[in-house]
């Protein structure tokens, strides 16, 4: 019945309290992205890797995907060494490249292409048309739309721009077999993709290959195939998604660090809400404290009805917050992927339930601990003195 | 006829430090308390009443002496021993009411019994019952501060008599009342002593210490009269 009674006198002062509930539920809101944030760019872009099925990523030795020019000289033989290992279900190769679009005299910005073996569906999904033949391309949804194209449209593509002249140079044309929808690709960007021995003749780096994706047989632990690839083909360096994520992990340190400096903060502000609000309440009754004693409700009961306030309180905010939190992330994860350069399938911020089930907890936590101190405050002070300072 | 001794206090000292010194608040009582009297203990203010008072209701440790209180030496019991003690068999009254806000009459009534682990249903009746003792049957909805400060000390007399206390202790009861409403407590605390209650009671009201069966006069920390 006191911890009731105690929680009934914290919505005694409506007004007071709701404010205070209304900072912590910001303050678990900006806890809750805090939380989002320091995975989700990692867990968001590992659940791309793997979208297309293909979950290991093999690249010339020691360097990561598309992280540099160098390629996989004799990318054939390499294949079949891969399709040989156990354990490897398919293999894609790729072949990555710059190439202009030429449209009349005009030519346009570098479009990032990509030469594929047309059976795999390893970096777009078709979106319309087929997919394509010798001469012929795939374009990405923004450039079909922004110029206009459909299968069948004829589209010329340079390999170089004289920058004297400014003319486009190695210009080859090719016939859009399909429009393609690219995993990789950032909002509204332009890519292309041909078939991989249109790609090799057209930038001359004949049989070279920039990576494969590779796909695993069912129930096949993408580590123990990674190791075996490595035995087999020791001059390239292989990739399961876990060590691809770890690696972003470190590029993104900065990420985790700013999300568990402002997460920390979250944390602080809460337990001095709490704990001011509490004070405040337990200093205003302190007399009815005093009296509840000395009739003899026990110090342990008068200490847990004022924990039990502090509990409430942060998790009121918590519920608040919650919502709140989903609210800010969407908006934020916007703002972040408007950044150039960012895949558009990927969220900065990333619903994990054990994590953020952890966050709330530890709100709630931070909660009773911050009610604890003015409790304690409240039931160690010395009874005789108490009452007759109520009396005065 | 003999009559039982509830309270027995001996060489009752309380010291307070006070700026590297020590304020001296009793200096050596003996005091003893039978079972059904009403004692008023009274003196100028600072003499050491409410002291006293604290000491012998197990608030306060004194700085030496004893205190026996319904056969137990007070101070050999732990903190919360003598807490069980006050909630279970003695009755506290002070100047400032000091009821929760919150909860209404009945439910202030209640808490002590809820503390004392009885049955909801049968500490509502014993709530309701109280305040039909002290007058105020008709109010037990009401909330404190829809009460006057009269009906406000009857709810915490009935909260006093919650758990049927063998001692009740009061310290300035009537303190916070004007004088026609202290006299009406006046009366209420004579019935309660009429029906068996043993009390002692604090006070600078001259009434209330009228009603009293014995008058305990104080003066700088120490018994003048009417000690035992």
């Amino acid at each position: 019945m006191i911890v009731s009674a105690f929680l009934k006198s914290l919505f005694r002062r409506r007004g007071r309290t709701l404010l205070a509930l209304a900072g912590i539920a910001v303050s678990a809101a900006l806890l809750l992205d805090m939380t989002m944030l320091a995975s989700g760019l990692a867990v968001s872009f590992g659940e791309l890797l793997g979208a297309s099925g293909y979950t290991l990523r093999v690249t010339p030795k020691g360097i990561l995907p598309f992280d540099s020019e160098a390629s996989i000289d004799d990318g054939a033989g390499v294949a079949r060494r891969i399709a040989a290992v156990r354990g490897v279900r398919a293999v894609a190769p790729v072949l990555g490249a710059q190439f202009r679009i030429v449209r009349g005299d005009s030519t346009g910005a570098p479009v990032f292409t990509v030469g594929i073996d047309p059976r795999s569906e390893f970096l777009y999904r078709l979106d319309s048309g087929r997919q394509p033949g010798p001469g012929e391309l795939v374009v990405s949804v923004p450039l079909a739309r922004d110029l206009g194209l459909k299968a069948g449209d004829e589209l010329a593509l340079a390999g170089e721009l004289d920058v004297t002249l400014g003319r486009a140079r190695a210009t080859r044309r090719y016939r859009v077999s399909g429009v393609g929808d690219f995993l990789y690709d950032y909002a509204g960007e332009h890519s292309l993709a041909m078939t991989l021995p249109d790609a090799q003749a057209a930038t001359g780096r004949a049989g070279s290959v920039s990576l494969f994706g590779v796909a695993t047989d069912a129930g096949v632990a993408d580590d123990s195939v990674v190791r075996r690839i490595a035995a087999a083909v020791p001059e390239v360096s292989a990739w399961s998604t876990r060590q691809l994520m770890g690696e972003m992990d470190k590029r993104l340190l900065y990420f985790k660090q700013l999300a568990t400096i402002l997460g920390s903060v979250a944390m602080v502000v809460t337990a001095l809400l709490v704990s001011t609000i509490i004070t405040i309440g337990v200093r205003e009754r302190f007399g009815e404290i005093a009296t509840l004693r000395a009739i003899g409700v026990s110090g342990r009961r008068v200490l847990l009805a004022v924990i039990v306030e502090g509990l409430a309180l942060a998790g009121l905010g918590c519920v608040a917050g919650l919502p709140l939190g989903l609210w800010m992330a969407g908006r934020l994860d916007r703002i972040l992927l408007s950044f150039p350069g960012i895949p558009a399938r990927i969220s900065f911020f990333a619903w994990e339930p054990r994590r953020v089930a952890l966050a709330m907890g530890l709100v709630i936590a931070i909660g009773a601990l911050a009610g604890c101190i003015p409790g304690l405050g409240a039931v160690r002070a010395p009874l005789a003195q108490a009452l007759r300072e109520e009396a005065e | 006829m003999q009559t039982e001794t509830v309270i027995e206090a001996r060489g009752i000292t309380r010291e307070y430090p006070y700026q590297g010194d020590a304020v001296h608040a009793l200096r050596g009582v003996d005091l003893s308390v039978a079972r059904g009297e009403m004692v008023a203990i009274v003196g100028p203010s600072g003499c050491g009443k409410s002291s006293l008072l604290n000491v012998l209701a197990g608030i306060d440790a004194p700085t030496s002496g004893r205190v026996s209180l319904l056969g137990t030496d007070l101070y050999a019991l732990g903190e919360g021993a003598r807490s069980a003690l006050r909630l279970r068999r003695l009755g506290f009254i002070f100047q400032r009411f000091h009821l929760l806000a919150v909860l209404t009459a009945a439910e202030n009534v209640e808490l002590p019994m809820a503390e004392a682990g009885v049955a909801r249903d049968e500490r509502r009746r014993r709530a309701r019952e109280l305040l039909e003792y002290v007058g105020l049957g008709g109010r037990a909805g009401h909330r404190p501060p829809h009460l006057s400060g009269g009906e406000q000390q009857r709810v915490a007399i009935a909260r006093a008599l919650a758990n049927r206390p063998e001692v009740l202790f009061a310290d300035e009861p009537t303190g916070e009342l004007d004088r026609r409403t202290g006299e009406e407590i006046i009366t209420l605390f004579e019935r309660l002593n009429g029906d068996g209650t043993t009390m002692v009671i604090v006070t600078h009201d001259a009434k209330v210490a009228g009603s009293a069966r014995r008058v305990v006069e104080m003066a700088d920390g120490l018994i003048v009269g009417g000690a035992r």
